[in-house]
């Protein structure tokens, strides 16, 4: 049947299988929240681009969007006991954000009450059981009560009940530590909406733990950052190395209210792009893994008849199994597989699959709306034996560096990552030069993005 | 001016993510355990002089826990604000499982 007879967002890629396709024949079974589908067309008017290149939008965003929705502040393991503290600045807000008792973590605008000095520097982290400013010495519970002004006798106007540290509000989620600037802001749960929440509460990520983190600069506007990852259009062109093992065409798209979308993008099987052109075997010799180092130097081998998918899941299972020290007998070939992409606005990519087992986040550059901060975390299930590592430090690459100079970043990966950058400086660039005034979307392929600017829109019209 | 290795503790006595306070030639250090390393370093803050001790182990950090100056434990850098001259360390071995730390012993005093 032709494509255009059909609604428009309806086409799919011709002659491929689809990803649920896919997923259904696999050997292990899917969980519901893969073997589900929620795509919504969006319309197809071009997206404005002065949103990536006018300071002006940076600005106002500062002011709308970032105050007002949640976002990912730090991993629980990074506050693992009472009094431990992590510096979370976005733009030119900061926050103090500390496991006050066991169970209850607060996030504290990271700001003296009396001169304005930091209370901690940015991108820091410790322990402690007051937070005293090193200029003049006030201090604060770690509760946020007011300790201390030290010669009080020259403040009689400064009444402690009144100096308590402002906070931003806090919610916890897979072990997540999320916070948001906006006391009127809806609860987390109904901010993901109650599909996407409950696809993020079945993974239970609270059960990994930090293994790899790299930082990186990234020489774009963050939002442009952000929707280079939210489609595997661009994979053929921009990554041909990878399409040998990557349903790129026949990736799945989904959206979830106002604050998340997600792909599934299925890996062991060829693009539709090389059909006929690559074998099963090809298949798993170009296969690239994220964190690959769990593999060591094991070979696959597809045999007569089979296929490279299957082969995958079978030799994953056990050896990742094997290298992460994790029971992984229910988890489903998908879940071992295929990369699933989910956006969290504003700013964070979860990724729960075993093969490609990571976090995105970034953050724009207060100072420059054409840079932003790129971090990726990889998360390994925590050992069988209970044993929980602490997590990694953050490993902070310069400009110039290839993401494969990261130690134990996978260097497959890195050169992806790098390809990918390649790409974001000559669209910035490219925007700021081009005569037309827009972008245009792929109706399927590319709804994350129009999903994703359509409530960037909603917030810097909602004035803070 | 002297110098020889110490007996401080066994490596026994501080478990993974612990620390200990010795005295060696008059000076205070701490006995870092981290990732399976030992780390030797001055128990005085260089901002604001203040000890170290009770200060949060990260991996391969001390942070003051009066203001948050964090310290490379291999060499005692300052990593971040408010500190920006770094603080001490001391060469450390093991030696049939008791930490030993070269501190350098002080000059004579008075003639």
């Amino acid at each position: 049947m032709s494509t255009d007879t059909l609604d428009k967002g309806q086409a799919r890629c011709p002659g491929a299988p689809s990803t649920q396709d896919i997923i259904a024949a696999d050997k292990v079974t899917a969980p519901g929240w893969v073997r589900s589908e929620s795509y919504q067309f969006l319309g197809d008017a071009d997206i404005p681009k002065n949103r990536y290149i006018d300071p002006a939008f940076a600005k106002l965003e500062f002011e709308t969007l970032w105050k007002k929705t949640w976002q990912f502040a730090c991993r629980e393991e990074h506050i693992p006991n009472v009094g431990d503290y992590h510096v979370y600045d976005l733009g030119p807000y900061s926050f103090i954000i500390t496991r006050v008792t066991d169970t209850e973590i607060r996030a504290y605008y990271n700001a003296c009450l009396h001169r304005g000095t930091k209370l901690r520097a940015s991108g820091t982290e410790g322990s402690t059981d007051e937070f005293r400013c090193s200029f003049h010495g006030w201090s604060w519970n770690l509760d946020g009560s007011h300790k201390e002004t030290v010669c009080h006798w020259d403040f009689p106007h400064v009444k402690s009940k009144d100096f308590a540290l402002p906070q931003a509000r806090v919610e916890t989620l897979g072990g997540f530590v999320f916070i948001n600037m906006d006391a009127k802001a809806p609860s987390l749960a109904e901010y993901l909406g109650p599909e996407a929440l409950a696809h993020i509460k079945a993974w239970k990520l609270e059960n990994r733990y930090v293994y790899l983190h790299v930082a990186k600069r990234l020489p774009c506007n963050w939002k442009l950052a952000i929707e280079a990852f939210q489609e595997a259009y661009h994979v053929i062109e921009t990554h041909p190395q990878v399409a040998p093992s990557n349903g790129d065409a026949n990736s799945q798209y989904d959206v979830y209210g106002e604050h998340v979308d997600r792909f599934i993008s299925t890996l062991g099987v060829v693009s539709p792009h090389l059909y006929g052109k690559i074998s099963e075997q090809d298949i798993l010799n170009q296969f690239t893994l994220g964190d690959s180092s769990a593999l060591g130097d094991t070979k696959l081998t597809v045999k007569d008849g089979g296929s490279a998918r299957a082969v995958m899941a079978e030799m994953f299972r056990g050896m990742f199994e094997k290298a992460t020290n994790t029971d992984l007998s229910k988890v489903s070939d998908s879940e071992l597989l295929d990369c699933f992409s989910y956006t969290v606005f504003p700013n964070t990519f979860l990724f729960p699959g075993i093969s490609l087992p990571m976090v995105y986040r970034f953050r724009p550059d207060p100072r420059d709306h054409r840079k932003c901060l790129y971090e990726v975390l990889f998360l390994r299930p925590v050992p069988v034996d209970g044993s929980r590592p602490m997590p990694a430090e953050a490993i902070r690459l310069e400009d110039h560096q290839s993401f494969k100079e990261a130690a134990g970043m996978d260097p497959g990966f890195g050169g992806i990552l790098d390809q990918d950058t390649d790409n974001l400086v000559l669209q910035q660039e490219g925007l700021e030069a081009s005569a037309k005034n827009g972008l245009t979307l792929g109706n399927y392929q590319e709804i994350r993005i129009r999903h994703f600017e359509q409530t960037v829109d909603k917030y810097v019209g909602r004035k803070a | 001016m002297s110098s020889s290795y110490a007996r401080v503790v066994k490596s026994t006595e501080i478990p993974s993510g612990g620390r200990k306070v010795v005295e060696v030639e008059g000076k205070a250090i701490v006995i870092c355990h981290v990732n399976n390393n030992f780390y030797a370093i001055a128990n005085r803050c260089s901002h604001a002089e203040r000890p170290l001790e009770r200060g949060r182990l990260g991996q391969g950090w001390i942070a003051c826990p009066f203001h948050g100056a964090r310290f490379e434990l291999a060499t005692g850098k300052a990593m971040n604000l408010p500190a920006t001259e770094p603080v001490v360390t001391y060469p450390l071995r093991i030696v049939e499982d008791w930490i030993e730390v070269l501190v350098e012993a002080a000059p004579p005093s008075g003639g």
